[in-house]
């Protein structure tokens, strides 16, 4: 027979369960239990909506992913990993990103991913510019789906085609621009030159 | 049909994490699918604990490393009492969900964070609520930190006692299972329950008193 504490301590499990698969379904509404206690019931749902799962950055991640495969490669060649000395390699900065995990196992966590806070830092953060830079670095990760999202990577996006297709079609005007383009004109035999955005973007994008 | 205790002296087979365990004891360098998956619970368990991002990355390098290192010995039928409580005593437990991978991984970090806790509370200090005010206004790591920290339910989530506050982190932020949860903690999976019980009352309690 369970006593009075044992049997509120299982309702409350319940409901946590419940208020777990709520969110997994992303269903709209909580779950509704007359029985739990009103307050517990609050406070489940602001730990739940509050604690968020945190990621490291990218660069400690790969830096560590980085020192687990020397680890791993001493082990297959039967050596010892010292564990002590990892310690020091530790002092990578980085720091976290927010996001709500879909999958109660802890299964492939990901679902959204962000630029490492760090980044953030960087003088011209948040520019077309600087989201041209870091795309290559999110676009590496390629062991979890990413969703790069936002206006400015939107827009970087199309700022770069059309930068790229400009300087396309006006050509360095520096003695070492006319000797490439005299180089790759006689290796191509084609003196023909591409003008106009159009065409550059065109080009970029086959 | 087996009993449920039956069932409970097979669970390698069943275990969620068995083929990429298997593999990474092969070849340690498939561990690199092991760390990417639970990369983040262990570095969310490690932050949430020791509320620095810097310690938490410390914490989960250990953790990785002493897994990657203590993987050959890792024997899922040594703590074979892990899943076999999660399927006889949960009852509900669906075998296939269960990691015991994940189990010892946790452990580890378990260990890690509570001796990094101790190790932390000799040298210093610092209460919670003086964290914002020691990061420097141009760090924006640390600034989102502070601003998380600020939370009013991490702020009463920090108030609990160490056992209620490391169910918390386990359920709400890892979504473990009680049984899980138990494993870890080394508690029975009735007292984890009453644990995370208590644990809500007392955040209801902490934050109706900020309210008011």
């Amino acid at each position: 027979m369970l006593g009075g504490g044992m049997r509120d301590a299982r309702r409350t499990e319940r409901y946590l369960d419940e208020l777990m698969a709520a969110d997994e379904r992303r269903a709209s509404e909580f779950p509704v239990d007359v029985d739990i206690d009103p307050q517990i019931r609050v406070a489940a749902r602001e730990l739940r909506a509050d604690l968020v799962r945190v990621h490291p950055s990218f660069r400690f991640e790969e830096a560590l992913a980085a020192r687990l495969a020397a680890g791993a490669m001493r082990l297959r060649a039967g050596l010892h990993i010292e564990v002590a000395e990892t310690e020091a390699a530790a002092a990578t900065p980085g720091t976290m990103a927010a996001y709500r995990s879909r999958s109660p196992a802890g299964e492939g966590p990901v679902t959204t991913a962000m630029p490492p806070a760090t980044a953030l830092t960087e003088p011209d953060a948040g520019s077309p510019a600087w989201a041209l830079r870091r795309l290559p670095e999110m676009a590496a990760r390629q062991s979890r789906p990413l969703i790069v999202g936002g206006v400015g990577v939107a827009s970087a996006i199309s700022i770069g085609a059309v930068y790229v297709a400009w300087r396309h079609s006006h050509p360095a005007s520096g003695r070492m621009g006319r000797a490439a383009r005299a180089a790759h004109n006689r290796a191509t035999g084609s003196g023909r030159r591409r003008t106009g955005v159009v065409d550059g973007i065109l080009e970029v994008v086959s | 049909m087996l009993s449920r205790a039956q069932e409970g002296t097979r669970p390698a087979r069943l275990d969620r994490d068995r083929g990429l365990v298997e593999a990474a004891r092969r070849d340690p360098t498939r561990f690199d699918a092991l760390y990417r998956k639970y990369l983040a619970q262990v570095y969310s368990y490690a932050y949430y604990e020791l509320r620095d991002h810097h310690a938490a990355e410390d914490a989960s390098e250990r953790v990785f490393m002493q897994a990657l290192a203590g993987l050959p010995r890792f024997e899922e039928r040594v703590d074979a009492f892990i899943a076999s409580r999660s399927v006889t005593i949960e009852g509900g437990a669906d075998p296939a969900d269960i990691s015991t991978f994940r189990v010892w991984l946790f452990r580890i970090a378990h260990n890690i964070v509570a001796n990094e806790r101790r190790r932390d509370r000799r040298r210093h200090a610092t209460p919670l609520e003086e964290a914002a005010e020691l990061s420097a206004p141009d760090d924006v790591a640390e600034t989102a930190a502070a601003r998380e920290a600020g939370s009013a339910a991490w702020q009463a989530v920090a108030r609990l006692p160490e056992d209620r506050r490391r169910a918390v982190i386990l359920r709400f932020v890892d979504e473990m299972s009680t049984a899980e949860i138990a494993a870890i903690l080394g508690r029975s999976e009735g007292a984890v329950r009453v644990l995370l019980h208590r644990a809500l009352r007392s955040v209801a309690n902490d934050l109706r008193g900020q309210l008011s």
